[in-house]
Formats: structure tokens, sequence, C-alpha cells
């Protein structure tokens, strides 16, 4: 078996004097998708923060590895150069800085990051307008400042535009489905869908079944009180919107 | 019961300053100047830029200039005038509705304030300038301190004329000396005409630099202007605004770019003398290192200045914890029908901006530049001339990215 592109290994960590992680163990192989489901408050969005770097949290034991490499003591940055991509939830309004210049600077440094030279800007226009055309991306939407005024269904329409542009190994995707109603959900679901590959793995967070009839996974994890409880396929969510969280609870101790 | 008063024990800077005062013949200010001194934090408009304390000392009153630097910002379609070590120099043919000449003297009025009391002592020559018609080029004053370190005053008195419109940038730049400059320029904008007037320091690392900017306004006067402070060690820029005629706006903006060692102020007044008026008025300050920025802003509206609309905003952003932003808005309203409004808001590079660029894969100084970027956006966007707002721009980069 290939070593997996993600892998943690009982990974705590905690925000303040709150431990919200607790021993979280998890492996996708290289071209899986696999779901992690859980109630609000069970340490899904932390998860995904830890993973991409936030500052707040602290870690205080375990491992991530992407594709064998140590994550943990990278910058944020670093990260998405090792081929990390979250999605956020909420992506962050920026005034000031224009989405084509984000779009550029981004790509731009993950190509030094490789030791290649600046992309040129025919090239990267014309790498915006095909990756944009399947989301519905025009080009009134890329003259605003970054997210500044965007619905929730653009936003989430523009992460998964950058996603497709700097075309990472590993992509997380946080809570992608809130905020969408059903059209949004399907352009959204088709732009991720269209990215999976063998080389690719993908990180699925949501706490309904609902995205997953769009983003199909390989593999279900229930996540409770900061781990994962529950592992199954594709079933174990539906087994989920059918009988509610309760069930996976952890043990009171 | 008065006590009588304690003579001020002088220090060097201002015993120099005194001789200096008697030797050009004005044994008034040498007197006034023995017996006050220079302003302490205790003067209220000094009270975050302590001369007495800042100044430790004035070099010798500037010579002709003999060598010559280059240009700070070089503008290809500008029209430019030189003034070297306070003396205006030759220029070529001006263009249409352009008259350039020179006049003895100063050209400020008479201020309570003793940077304005030295330039006009010191200051021997004004470039007297007389814009009329829409003037094409932009004007580019060029002040420059050559040589060893001087002390050197400039005066510049530029009238447009009613119904005129001119772009006028000032920049401020020499030799890599400790230079202390004291530049002045009155600006009377006439019957709607339009202006735009840009000044900024780009004096090098040792350089005092004081600049007072008076500006008046006739009826329906539109006046923009944008200070930047991107240089010297300590540099403060007075900017004196006076409503005269009904229906004027100004647009009143700075930027203070301040780095370690630095302590550079914006010290504004806004007067608004005569009804129906309205400005804008915003200032950004960005501090790095160990470092000092001063906002002092005040608007005074007369008895009869009703339906005065003015508005004031600072906002500073520290890139340190060891800078320092200090910001001082005052409104002085003696007329009861007006708009009148003033904030003041300072903080950090928001964390989960720097996070979200970051994660994907923006460094953290590239992060960092495009959030400041975009902080100082505001100030810069309604620079419309695309070559001059360019280079502006540049002047922020440079100052981003060099550091010091």
């Amino acid at each position: 078996m290939t070593n997996p592109i993600l892998e943690i290994r009982n990974l705590h960590a905690r925000i303040e004097d709150r431990e919200i992680l607790k021993g979280v163990n998890l492996a996708i192989p290289a071209g899986e998708l696999h779901a992690v489901m859980g109630r609000n408050g069970s340490g899904k969005s932390t998860l995904s923060y830890v993973l991409a770097g936030k500052e707040d949290y602290e870690i205080t034991e375990g491992e991530v590895l992407l594709d064998g490499v140590d994550l943990l003591g990278m910058e944020p940055n670093e990260r998405a150069a090792a081929g990390l991509f979250l999605a956020f939830q909420y992506p962050i309004e920026i005034p000031g800085v224009a989405t084509m210049t984000f779009l550029k600077a981004a790509m731009n440094a993950q190509r030094k990051s490789r030791g290649e030279g600046e992309i040129s800007t025919p090239d990267f226009m014309r790498a915006v307008k095909e990756a944009g055309a399947s989301l519905n991306i025009d080009a009134s939407m890329l003259k605003r400042p970054l997210n500044v005024g965007f619905s929730g269904g653009e936003k989430k329409r523009a992460e998964v535009l950058q996603m497709a542009l700097l075309a990472p190994k590993m992509c997380i995707l946080d809570e992608t489905d809130s905020g969408l109603d059903i059209d949004a959900l399907q352009v959204v679901s088709k732009g991720v869908n269209a990215l999976r590959s063998e080389q690719r793995s993908m990180l699925v967070i949501t706490h309904y079944q609902r995205l997953l009839n769009h983003i199909v996974p390989d593999v279900v994890h229930v996540f409770s009180d900061g781990r994962i409880v529950e592992s199954g396929d594709k079933s174990l969510a539906l087994q989920l919107e059918a009988k509610g969280y309760a069930d996976f609870d952890s043990e009171p101790a | 019961m008065l006590k009588p008063k304690m003579p001020v024990r002088l220090n060097a800077a201002e015993e120099t300053l005194i001789a200096q005062l008697t030797g050009a013949g004005d044994s008034a200010q040498a007197e006034r100047l023995s017996v006050t001194g220079l302003p302490t934090r205790r003067v209220e408009s000094y009270h975050y830029t302590d001369l007495k304390m800042l100044l430790k000392s004035v070099p010798p009153l500037v010579g002709a200039a003999n060598t010559a630097s280059a240009p700070a910002l070089r503008l290809a379609g500008a029209y430019r005038l030189l003034i070297a070590n306070g003396e205006p120099q030759a220029s070529a043919t001006a263009p249409a509705g352009v008259i350039v000449g020179s006049s003895d003297g100063a050209a400020l009025s008479v201020h309570d304030d003793v940077l304005v009391r030295l330039n006009t002592a010191f200051a021997k020559k004004s470039l007297s300038l007389t814009l009329e018609g829409t003037v094409d080029p932009i004007i580019q004053i060029d002040r420059r301190t050559e040589g060893t370190a001087a002390h050197s005053a400039s005066s510049a008195r530029i009238f447009v004329a009613d119904d005129s419109s001119a772009t006028i940038l000032e920049t401020y730049s020499g030799s890599d000396e400790a230079h202390l400059t004291n530049n002045a320029s009155y600006i009377a904008v006439g019957r709607n005409a339009q202006v735009t007037h840009i000044t900024v320091d780009l004096s090098s690392d040792g350089v005092t630099h004081f600049a007072t900017n008076e500006y008046v306004l006739a009826e329906g006067a539109k006046l923009r202007t944008l200070a930047i402070h991107a240089g010297s060690a300590l540099a403060r820029t007075q900017i004196f605004a006076k409503f005269a005629g009904e229906g004027a706006h100004a647009d009143i903006a700075g930027l203070n770019l301040v780095d370690d060692g630095q302590h550079l102020d914006f010290t504004l007044d806004v007067n608004h003398a005569v009804p129906n008026t309205t400005s804008q008025e915003v200032f950004k300050q960005v501090g790095r290192g160990r470092s000092k920025a001063v906002f002092q802003g005040k608007i005074v509206v007369a008895r009869d200045a009703q339906k005065t609309d003015a508005k004031m905003m600072m906002q500073g952003l520290m890139l340190s914890d060891q800078a320092e932003i200090l910001s001082k808005p005052e409104l002085e309203i003696y007329a009861d029908d007006v708009v009148c409004g003033h904030g003041s808001t300072c903080g950090e590079l928001d964390a989960d901006s720097m996070f979200y660029l970051m994660s994907r894969g923006i460094s953290r100084a590239e992060a960092e530049t495009m959030l400041v970027r975009g902080f100082l956006k505001e100030v810069l966007d309604p620079i419309e001339d695309a070559e001059l707002n360019e280079a502006l721009t540049a002047v922020v980069d440079d100052w981003l990215v060099g550091g010091k």
C-alpha cells in the first residue's frame, strides 16, 4: 500500500484552556475523498484550521504528515506550498485587495516555492478564465475586491476557483455547503468533482448529508467530542441522517 | 500673586537658532526665541512633538548649492522647477498658463507658530508661480538641500487663477546629510479653480524636515491635497487651510509612513470661516519598528460658517509592538447649523486576513504588504493622473519592501 497523502496521528489541540481535538487519527490515501461529519461544536472546523496552520491553536500532542512530510512545524504559506488547500467555511473579505491581484500573488508564490518563474499575464488571464467558466465566475466578480460583497454562493465558487488554480494535492473543504442554495450547491459540487483525481485527495467537512449526494465520498468518518468515533462507507452518512448523532456520542467517562 | 517667570534654559539648538536669527538681522525674533525657547509638550500644538527635546542641534545656515543630487521623483510629463538650498533656480521655458518668477521674502501669512516664524526669518526668496487656465503638465517643485549638513529655508507662493485647474507636486530631498529644512508653500486657489497639491518628503535618514502648507480657498474652489512622509528622522508637516469663499470644498489627506527611529508629525488646522463650505480629512499612519507617528487635526467652524460639513478621520496601523501612533482630533465649532465629525481608529493587521492570504501560499511579508497597500488605497486612489498615481504608489511600495 502506498503512503497516504494526509496522515493525522493522535492529534490533540487546544485553544486557551479548552481542549478541542482529543486524539484524531485519520489517513487519506491518494485519490480518495473522505468526509468528516459531526454536529456543530464537535471540533470539525478546528481540525481544518489546525491542519492549515491557524495561529490560535496550540498543538499539545500528535503529528500530521502531508505526503510523508511533517506539517505542524510549517507556516500556513509553507503548508500551501507543500500542497495543502483549505476552502474556508467563511472566506475572509479583504477590502483593498483586488481579487485578480490576490489570485496572481497566490499562484506566483506557489510557483516561486517550486523554483518556477512568475506566470505571464496572458497565461494567468487564460487560466482564470478557463477555471472560472465552469464555475459561472464572470469578469465582474473578479473585478471586485477579494470576497467583498460576494454572496454566499459567490464566495464558495471563488474558493473552488482558487483550488482549481493552485492545484493542491490535498484539499480540505470546510462546510462548503453552508450558505448555498441548491443551484449553487450543484455548481460548487460540480467544480469540486471536476478536481477529483488519482493524485489528489480531499477531506470534506460537513454536518449535513445533503452535500454528500453531490460529492460522493469514499469513506465517511463520524466526528464527536474532538475525535473520530466511527468510520464506514457512504452509507454511514445516510445512517447519520436518519438517526442523528446521538448514537455516536462518546460514552460518558 | 504673580511670580516672576523663570528664564528658560536654552539648549544648543536654541542657541544656534538665536545666533542665526541675530546674524540674519532679525533681532526681534532672536529676542523672542531667547525668552520663549522652542515649544515643549506643554505647548498644545507641539504636545506630541516636543521640539526643545527632539531638536538636538541646528546645522549652519546654508550656502549656495554647488553640487546636485538627482530629483527624488521623476515624472516624464512634469514641468519641473528646482529650489536648491532655498534658492529658486532658473527653469526651462514655462508651458502655457504658467508664469514663473521669484520674489523677495517669505510667502506664509502670519501665524503664531515657531516654524512659520523661522521660515519667515530665513527664507530670503520665494518661488512665485501663477497658474492660469487648464494647466496641462503637472508642476513639480523639486526642493533639495545639497552639500554638507545645513539649515535651509525655502518658500513658494502659488496663485491659481479663477476657473483654472492645476496639479502641483512638491518633493523634498537632497544630499545624504543631517540637514534641517524648513519649507513653506502658500497656495491661493481662485474662484471655481481646481487644484491638486501633493507633497512628498523623501529626505535622507538624518534630516529634520519641516513644512508648512498654507491654503486659502476662494468661492467655489476645489482643493485636493495629499502629504506623504516617507523620509527624514524628524518631520512635521503643518497644513493650514482657510475657507474664504462660499461653496468651496477641500479633500485633505496625509500618509505617514514611519519606520524605526523616526518621529513624523502631521498637524492640521482647517478653518471654515464662511458659510456653505465642506471638507473631508483622511489621514493614515503606518508604524514599524520603534517609531512615533503623530496626527493632530483641528477643524474650526466660525460663528457665521453655517452649513459647514466637515469630516475628519485618522486611521493608524501598527506593524510592530513598539510603534506608537498618536492622534488628537479636535473640533472647535461656533456655528449652530453644521455637520461635523471626527473619528480615530488604530489597530494591527487583521489576523484572519493574514491567515487567509498565507493559507494560499503567500508569504507573511508579502501578505503584510498586500494588506498595508489595501489600507492605503483610500488615499492614493483619488489621485487621477495615472503617472502621478504610479509614482506615489511606488513611494509607498519602496517603503513597504524597503524598511531601514
